[in-house]
């Protein structure tokens, strides 16, 4: 039986592009032994990597994780566990660092479904970069994360999109215990279309998540997030800083989630949305979703949209710098704080070259 | 001649400020503009610098003998001239000192010159910062960033200093300075000036001219100059006011 796909009058779909969705949800992405030129698409950082080429690991046995049954129902994660053949899973002993892991997943005309998942022990710690892109066609990438942090684990999530066609679909599913912490970043960098999703259950006292994004839409991009930060005990705290940029006739939204339980007090919830349109023509949404059942909580949230400042542009100008540069120079000012979350380093430098390099190519007029 | 203004007629909104003002200015020469508020001063400093939104309506402006007028804002700041802000913008996120680096490569860039090395930026940096007193920590905030009134008219002399461009335009370089910081940029002023290069000070106080010292001081009402001297001209508008211009 054909699965049902959510619809734009859903009210947490009304603004993701799910055409190619539709298109390939009975197309599975053909089987080709060739393999993608990837040496560009990833991060240049130490640490192990695996390639999947429409969902099958290049050079290794393809294996399915067992997904994380007690997470949310959810439309497309379900129908990844349901069709995944194979994915990644990193389970880290209690304790142990295992550094940074890049998993790259390159689509492939047609549809692709794939799961990781990630087990961390009590004070375990892991880096993961997963990073989607295709091969030059029209495509669907569905992906999974299901993650568990144990006591006092750390794991940072990076989900870099790179897609230049299709739609990728990426959804991240944590469950948090005590003092343990969480960060992830969406990078959205591609020119087609991307759902991303970030759902944080914080389950044990001290848990931390900052979830954060940046979502750079051009040509006829639809980037589309949506996060919920679901705050179910006592003394818990989130963060969450979207910068969006839209140039072209592309769309770039996030709806942002918090959610605090009726007994879940001092939470102490966080969050900025803030947009900047390169072009009028482009589209840029922003929704703050604050359901908060406790008393004593502390839900800061802030949402702008605008343009780039014409006169620090003239300003800029007047010093030399010609007017690609300088809106490409304020952009990245303006999206530089959603990586503040990363540790600092040679991740946070990498993505950090990578914004710089994308709004060099983009912004300035040449959208 | 490095500047040379002929009957320049400029509007804002559709509403004629400059009403045919000429100017000429030399290599080695400092020329201070006053004149009372609204009388176009910050104007000619933005139609010089190429502000979107000021549309000149007839007139020339040579800079070295080429048509200034025609030259994007940042096409005019690598062929030597420099625009010393009022109203510095404040930019979060970019340092001083990526600013000033993109600034300088930019400028280089656009002239065919090689890029300045890390090296030998950072060496000029200390020595002007600690000219200007300016401290190391505040060039890696953001431009402006926290920068009390006086600390970001430094920051302009600090960049002048750093740009080296040949003609400085210094819009209200003085305004909102104690006397200490007075001293401090016109030091920098100073610094800067010499046979190969000039400055055109816009002023609505003589003070500044106390440690500057014009070669040429002229008096700009409604849109033109309508008069012009030495050094001795600044001390009499200081007593007499711009009264008798006025009719």
């Amino acid at each position: 039986m054909r699965p049902e796909l959510p619809t734009r009058r859903d009210e947490a779909w009304r603004w993701a592009d799910l055409r190619h969705a539709e298109a390939f949800l009975e197309t599975p992405a053909p089987a080709n032994d060739a393999l993608p030129e990837t040496d560009h698409l990833w991060l240049d950082l130490a640490g192990p990597r695996q390639l999947f080429v429409a969902g099958q690991p290049v050079g290794a046995a393809a294996q399915a994780p067992t997904p994380d049954r007690t997470l949310p129902r959810h439309p497309l994660a379900d129908l990844a566990a349901a069709r995944a053949t194979a994915g990644a899973t990193l389970e880290i002993p209690a304790g142990a660092d295992a550094g940074l892991v890049q998993l790259l997943h390159v689509g492939r005309g047609g549809a692709a479904h794939g799961i990781t998942r990630v087990i961390l022990g009590a004070g375990a710690r892991l880096t993961l970069v997963e990073s989607f892109a295709d091969e030059g066609q029209d495509h669907w990438l569905n992906h999974r994360l299901d993650a568990e942090l144990g006591p006092g684990a750390e794991l940072v999530r990076v989900s870099r999109t790179l897609s230049g066609h299709g739609l990728v679909s990426d959804r991240a599913a944590v469950r948090m215990r005590e003092a343990s912490r969480f960060v992830h970043l969406t990078l959205g960098l591609g020119a087609a279309s991307l759902r991303a999703e970030v759902e944080v259950l914080l389950e044990g006292a001290g848990a931390h998540a900052e979830v954060d994004g940046i979502l750079l839409a051009d040509g006829a991009a639809v980037l589309d997030a949506l996060t919920r930060l679901d705050h179910r005990v006592p003394d818990t705290s989130s963060r969450q800083r979207w910068r969006l940029v839209a140039g072209g006739t592309a769309q770039a939204s996030i709806a942002g989630g918090v959610a605090v339980a009726r007994h879940a007090q001092k939470t102490d919830a966080e969050q900025s949305l803030k947009a900047l349109l390169l072009r009028r023509t482009a589209a840029v949404n922003l929704k703050p979703e604050l359901e908060i059942f406790a008393d004593d909580v502390a839900c800061a949230h802030g949402c702008t949209v605008g343009e780039l400042d014409r006169a620090a542009l003239f300003y800029l100008g007047t010093r030399g710098v010609p007017p690609a540069e300088a809106e490409a120079l304020l952009t990245l000012a303006f999206v530089a704080d959603a990586l503040a979350g990363l540790p600092e380093g040679a991740l946070q430098d990498a993505l950090d070259a990578e914004a710089r390099a994308w709004l060099a190519r983009h912004a300035g007029g040449r959208a | 001649m490095m500047l040379e203004i002929r009957n320049l007629h400029a509007s804002v909104d559709g509403r004629e400020i400059l009403k045919g003002l000429d100017l000429s200015v030399r290599a080695g020469e400092v020329h201070a503009i006053m004149g009372p508020n609204g009388a176009g001063k910050s104007t000619l400093a933005y139609v010089l610098a190429g502000r979107e939104g000021y549309e000149v309506t007839a007139g020339s402006v040579t800079f070295d003998g080429t048509d200034l007028l025609s030259m994007a804002p940042h096409e005019r700041a690598a062929a030597g001239l420099f625009l010393g802000h009022q109203y510095p913008v404040e930019i979060p996120g970019v340092s001083n000192l990526l600013f000033l680096r993109t600034a300088i490569n930019a400028q280089r860039k656009e002239r065919g010159e090689p890029e300045i090395s890390g090296a030998d930026f950072m060496k000029r940096v200390r020595t002007e910062a600690a000219a200007l007193g300016l401290d190391m920590e505040m060039l890696k905030r953001g431009v402006n960033v926290g920068f009390s009134g006086g600390e970001k008219k430094r920051n302009e002399a600090f960049q002048l200093a750093m740009l080296e461009p040949r003609l400085a335009i210094l819009d209200e370089s003085d305004s909102g300075l104690d006397i200490d910081a007075l001293k401090v940029v016109a030091g920098g002023i100073n610094r800067f000036m010499g046979p190969e290069r000039a400055v055109l000070l816009i002023t609505h106080y003589q003070r500044l001219l106390d440690h500057v010292r014009p070669t040429h001081v002229h008096v700009l009402m409604d849109g033109r100059i309508v008069e012009s001297g030495g050094p001795e001209l600044a001390l009499r508008l200081e007593s007499e006011g711009y009264e008798r211009h006025a009719a």
